[in-house]
């Protein structure tokens, strides 16, 4: 009926099949309660960073120092006994305050700012190397893809975290011989983290890379990509058009299982002094500062380790969940 | 036959044993006076009142299982515990408990006292150069701990004779410190010894059998200053100038430090080093005064954090440690460990420095706006929690010439302060924002103590002067090289933090040796003739601090070194002190130690009661 | 394949050369030198040019380069390098008495036990759990087991060490606060003697590996299963079961065989991720591994101990992935390397 009508012809069965595929991903998706409660938090946490002057009840820099590790009521139960003795129970401050009187809250939510921006930035830059590598590398294929996939190899056994140390330290000391420029500027905005971002990106592009290249090499000889080649698209027309959709889900999926990871890098930066610059607050920071007073001040750890926590499993429950539904073959 | 009556021969050691086991003598009793609270009836009245009392304590035996043990923290591995090389405290910790000094000081009063050397006199040689000449003690030996049978034996040389340390060692010592390729970063220290300076650097023409210390015999060392110097007796106290066993150095070179190789002549013997994981003292049996070092053995690890480092107190695997600052709150609330937290001072001063080049603190309103702004009590209140003293002078108490604090220099006082930047801007024709526009920075080293003071001082300049201040911090490394009184002026911040710990306990290693545009330090940029600091020329102050130096009569130098630090601090409010440090503590109440003035942790005057300690440890 | 391992081994060379190369480069660039104070103060330049002269640190670039990994002698130059090739990773600058060797010989060993029984554990726990929660897809196993990887993965080292210690050591007192259970000297260099493997080890290593080892586990829990359920719907395992084997032998010597080929792929990321882990659980539970070199030495601008600890872990990583690859050629027949 319907269906039996329509005789479809070539340009058009391509469309209809790529916009099908993305499409039912998206329902499958979308099904998935656990995927899209934190696709929510993803977007819900986004805003209140970026809007986190309207949102957060004080600045992140607002000190009272007569209120420094403020506890409120209802979080007496997290402190060892006897705490009444040497707490200053304040309900002030809706999770307590932190040792120079900063509201926690505020500062998770502004520290939203570079555990996200570092996440969103990290990611963009490597899978924009990655992923134009990879497919240069698929689609070329022959000697290019060869050496091009050596020096991936060899890139491979670069230890990368000694990488990122050694990069922080240089930008760090540099910083202040940099002198004003724009890219100086933001860089402060972000708590000198900027440059650590990109080059972050920059060094961590290999395993999109990898991906890349297999999908390509997967979608190279199918039959829509021979057919637009038989209609004399060009290659840059092939790779952009119908390639790189194809392919993007996937990429897409593997940068956001990846994102937890630039999140526990930044807590770990943090952690050995190559952290974000004061007063700037980050979760990473924030965790590293209380930790020595875990005992006395539970609170002042947890609420940043739990807003990181509640991040991480959002993106690793978002990711799974793309893959999911981007794999058909995952159906009962 | 041969078997049995080897039989009869153990039996009888045996029996031999156990009798001479139960005949120990039993430890006498003996008579304490110890402080008690009690509660008494006065007046009808039920009173808690504190007496002194006598007690018969029966203290605890020590066994060969257990010797008496302290476990300390050195909290990081000590890059090294060579004399000639070290410069850290943990370094010179173990330096102080392994090695004998010429002199020392007195852990009470910080004064000088004979050690190795048992007197001293200064005379004048026929160049007219202050001479310096110690007698020294003949009978400490150097010692050589065996790891594989645990004994202490004495040094010998090739040919057997015992080796005591002598002036040679001295001298040897001396010379090597100073000696360009042991590559010593504390050889400055010794500079006021005639040609030390000249050696160290390399100059042309000069060898170490110029530099100014011979042993005139086995007892006597000489030493020629280039200049006089009343402290000289306080330097030639710090290892620096310790005597070292040339034939040890000579046989390992770089290895001669390691457990098993090294010669020592101190309280203890270095008996295991596995390096970052733990180092271990034992007492030395042949110290001189061996009777009176009552801890046995010193096992130490190096826990970094001091989270870790206070869980394991707790958990009573330390006998003593620092309290991290979160803590603190939460000790001194505690029963238990408010009455083991200790606060006592140290002799470290820490300050905000001023570019004094770089405009607008080339103006003393503003310095003086920016000093008086500063609350430090609130600061020591409620965010370093450690009983610091606030100090508006340089060099704190214990320091031969120092100040009372709060009697010299520029108190907390935001009027003054918020009138002192109005007379800025008026004088400039500017406004807050005018100001503000500059871009004010201050630096710190990446720490977070440091972060949180520059945070809250941050803070205070915003509430008082409406004063937008921006943070910054550096790694240690680049830091030292920002503040460099050389770095071009553009790239140095306005304001930097630094901390100054006393070398020796005289304010010539303060004032003079940090603050003198001419022969300190001078990152405050005083007197400098060109914005870089190229070339400075002097001042009231920079005179004063110069005479005080080779000024002998100490009344003098007294006077002398107030009137400086008045002027540095209150006439030119060149810099802004903020607090002198303390010791934050917790200590077991089985160990019983001291806080020397000048600092340092001397394992030989300390005692633990094994018995307490093994009773709340379980054995 | 022994062609295939040979040729990689070769290519190791560029490689660590490379990595050498880059450190060194890079190490030199940072401004700040390892001299350049002692303690609080600064030292004026002549002292620190003098010590530098002594490590050679005035030389042109190049030629500290060519020292370093072939040796003084042979640059026909006085001095004490032997050179990387002849195994002298020389001194620390930092820790006066030691050397690099030295200090990769006494914390070494501990940084890989750790290591390896985290590895252990990951291997040990998420395997059985990830094929536990395949077999058992959308059961309460499943969830417990999905949900308890993803909590685990979503917890930082630097924020569970602290609290496995507060409750398990300060709490409830089973294990010790810190430290590691070995001292040197260690069996064949890295290994603990027999006499120490006893329950002081055991219980030394419990926290810290747990602490180490459970974010991998998690990941390899959740890869497994997803491995899993991929292969127990590919034809060849219908094929197995139309056959007629039982169960159990169709899971394990085809389907997990065959699942564990993207576990065995993240084993080589997986322990290159363990360094930066490692640094922060040595930290906390005050181990003497080798973590804290590695971050240290940095600050320190310990030239020598920094690049030679890269490539001493540039190393282990080729030798990683190397192990890695060849497994896979195990696991899957149908990958052939010539």
């Amino acid at each position: 009926m319907a269906v039996a009508e329509l005789t479809p012809q070539e340009g058009e069965t391509l469309v209809r099949k790529e916009r099908s595929l993305l499409e039912e991903s998206f329902i499958r998706l979308v099904k998935n309660k656990v995927a899209i409660i934190s696709a929510i938090f993803i977007i819900v946490l986004t805003l209140a960073a970026i809007f986190a002057n309207y949102v957060a009840p004080y600045g992140y820099a607002e000190q009272d120092l007569l209120a420094n590790n403020a506890v409120p009521e209802w979080m007496l139960f997290l402190l060892p006994p006897g705490a009444e003795n040497y707490a200053n129970i304040s309900d002030v401050y809706a999770f307590g305050a932190d040792h120079l009187g900063r509201d926690l809250l505020s500062r998770t939510i502004y520290g939203a700012r570079v555990s996200l921006g570092f996440a969103f930035v990290a990611s963009l830059v490597s899978l924009l190397i990655g992923t134009l590598y990879g497919m240069v590398s698929g689609y070329v294929g022959g000697r290019v893809d060869d050496i091009m996939m050596r020096i991936v190899d060899f890139l491979y056994a670069f230890p990368f975290l000694v990488v990122v140390i050694l990069l922080q330290t240089y930008f760090k000391a540099i910083e202040r011989r940099g002198g004003a420029s724009f890219f100086f500027d933001l860089n402060d905005k972000m708590g000198g983290m900027l440059f650590l971002f990109v080059a972050i990106g920059l060094i961590d592009w290999i395993g999109m890379a990898r991906i890349a290249r297999g999908q390509v090499l997967s979608y190279k000889n199918t039959e829509f990509v021979e057919a637009a080649r038989a209609v004399g698209a060009s290659d840059t027309r092939i790779i952009m058009r119908h390639l790189l959709p194809n392919i993007l889900g996937p990429l897409i999926v593997a940068e956001s299982l990846n994102i937890p990871s630039y999140i526990f890098l930044e807590a770990f930066l943090s952690f050995i002094g190559l952290g974000v610059n004061a007063p700037t607050p980050s979760w990473g920071i924030m965790i590293s500062e209380a930790v020595e007073g875990l005992r006395s001040y539970p609170n002042q750890v947890l609420v940043p380790a739990i807003a990181l926590s509640l991040t991480t499993l959002a993106f690793n429950f978002l990711g799974d969940g793309m893959r999911d539904a981007l794999d058909p073959r995952l159906k009962e | 036959m041969k078997s049995k009556s080897m039989y009869i021969v153990f039996a009888l050691l045996i029996v031999a044993s156990m009798v001479l086991a139960a005949c120990q003598p039993e430890q006498a009793p003996v008579v304490e006076t110890v402080v008690v609270t009690q509660v008494v009836e006065q007046e009808g009245e039920q009173v808690v009142v504190t007496q002194i009392v006598e007690k018969e304590v029966t203290p605890t035996p020590a066994t060969v299982e257990q010797p008496v043990t302290l476990n300390w923290n050195w909290a990081t591995e000590p890059p090294t515990i060579d004399p000639a090389l070290a410069t850290d405290t943990t370094s010179v910790d173990a330096i102080r408990n392994l090695f004998v000094g010429l002199t020392q000081f007195n852990p009470d009063t910080g004064e000088v006292e004979p050690y190795l050397a048992t007197d001293w006199e200064t005379s004048e040689n026929a160049d007219g150069d202050t001479v310096y000449t110690f007698n020294l003690r003949d009978d400490i030996p150097w010692v050589k701990y065996d790891p594989t049978t645990g004994e202490t034996t004495q040094v010998t040389d090739a040919d057997g004779n015992p080796r005591f340390v002598n002036a040679e060692d001295v001298v040897y010592g001396v010379k090597r410190t100073v000696d360009p390729n042991t590559a010593s970063d504390y050889a400055y220290v010794l500079y006021i010894i005639k040609n030390a300076q000249a050696v160290n650097e390399g100059e042309e023409g000069f060898t170490l059998d110029d530099v100014g210390v011979t042993a005139i015999d086995d007892t006597t060392v000489e030493f020629t200053l280039e200049y006089p110097g009343a402290y000289f007796p306080s330097i030639a106290g710090m290892w620096v100038a310790n005597p070292q066993p040339a034939w040890a150095i000579d046989e390992w070179e770089d290895k001669w430090t390691e457990a098993g190789l090294i010669n020592t002549n101190g309280p203890y013997t270095l008996e295991t080093w596995i390096h970052g994981g733990e180092l271990n003292l034992v007492k030395n049996p042949l110290w001189i005064n061996a009777d009176d070092v009552q801890i046995e053995r010193v096992h130490g690890v190096m826990i970094v954090e001091a989270s870790t480092a206070f869980a394991l107190y707790e958990n009573n695997e330390l006998d003593t440690t620092g309290v991290p600052l979160p803590e603190i709150d939460r000790v001194k609330a505690d029963p238990q460990l408010s009455a083991e937290f200790v606060n006592a001072p140290d002799v470290c001063t820490y300050y905000y420095g001023f570019v004094n080049t770089k405009p607008p603190f080339d103006d003393v309103n503003v310095r003086k706006a920016f000093v008086q702004s500063i609350d430090r009590q609130s600061l020591i209140d409620n965010v370093l929690k450690g009983g610091q003293i606030p100090a508006t002078s340089f060099a704190p108490p214990g320091i031969f010439g120092a100040p009372e604090p709060g009697t010299i220099g520029l108190p907390y006082d935001p009027d003054a302060a918020r009138a002192s930047l109005q007379t800025y801007l008026d004088e400039n024709g500017m406004t807050i924002d005018d100001f503000n526009a500059m871009g004010i920075v201050l630096m710190y080293n990446t720490s977070e103590g440091h972060a949180r003071i520059a945070a809250a001082i941050q803070q205070m300049w915003s509430d008082v002067l409406g004063v937008n201040v921006q943070v910054e911090n550096q790694e240690w490394s680049v830091y030292l090289d920002t503040v460099q009184k050389t770095t071009p002026v553009e790239d140095a911040p306005h304001v930097f933090r630094m901390g100054w710990c006393a070398d020796y306990p005289d304010e010539n290693n303060w004032v003079h040796e940090v603050f003198n545009s001419d022969a300190g330090a001078n990152r405050l940029r005083r007197n400098c003739l060109d914005p870089n600091c190229g070339e400075s020329t002097t001042s009231t102050f920079d005179e004063i601090t110069a005479q005080a130096a080779v000024e002998s009569d100490p009344d003098t130098r007294v006077e002398l070194y107030h009137q400086a630090e008045e002027i540095l601090a209150a006439e030119e409010a060149a810099y802004a002190p903020i607090y002198h440090y303390t010791i934050v503590q917790v200590t077991k109440p089985w160990l019983d130690r001291n806080y020397p003035l000048l600092g340092g942790n001397d394992f030989f005057n300390w005692t633990v009661d094994m018995g307490t300690k093994l009773d709340a440890t379980g054995g | 394949m022994t062609r295939y391992i040979i040729r990689r081994v070769l290519g190791f060379i560029p490689v660590l050369f490379t990595i050498t190369l880059f450190t060194f480069a890079l190490m030199r660039a940072i401004p700040g030198g390892p001299f350049d104070f002692a303690g609080d103060r600064s030292l004026p330049p002549q002292i620190v040019a003098n010590i530098e002269a002594k490590y050679h640190l005035d030389w042109p670039l190049w030629k500290q380069f060519l020292s370093y990994l072939i040796g003084d002698d042979l640059l026909g130059e006085e001095g004490i390098s032997k050179g990387v090739i002849r195994g002298d990773l020389g001194p620390s600058l930092r820790y006066r008495s030691q050397s690099v060797n030295d200090i990769v010989a006494t914390t070494f060993p501990i940084s890989a036990q750790l290591g390896f029984l985290s590895v252990l554990l990951a291997v040990l726990i998420g395997i059985p759990a990830g094929t536990l929660a395949a077999l058992n897809q959308n059961s309460w196993i499943d969830y417990t087991s999905t949900f308890g990887a993803v909590i685990f993965l979503s917890i930082p080292n630097l924020v569970l060490a602290p609290i496995l210690i507060w409750i398990f050591a300060l709490g409830l007192g089973w294990f010790p606060v810190a430290g590691w259970g070995s001292k040197p000297p260690y069996l064949l260099g890295f290994l603990p003697q027999l006499s120490q493997l006893n329950w002081n080890y055991i219980s030394h290593a419990i926290m810290p590996v747990f602490a180490l080892g459970t974010a991998s586990a998690a990941s390899i829990a959740r890869l497994t299963r997803a491995s899993l359920l991929q292969v127990i719907r590919e034809d060849y395992i219908r094929t197995a079961r139309a056959k007629g084997l039982r169960e159990r032998a169709v899971i394990v010597i085809h389907a997990l065989k065959n699942s564990l080929i993207p576990v065995v792929t993240i084993l080589g990321p997986l322990f290159a991720a363990l360094v930066s882990g490692t640094f922060v659980v040595e930290q906390i539970f005050g181990i003497n591994g080798m973590g804290k070199h590695f971050v240290q030495s940095v600050g320190n601008r310990d030239y020598q101990v920094i690049t030679g600890l890269t490539l001493l872990f540039g190393v282990l990583l080729v030798i990683a992935n190397l192990l890695v690859d060849v497994t896979y050629a195990w696991l899957d027949p149908r990958i052939r390397y010539d």
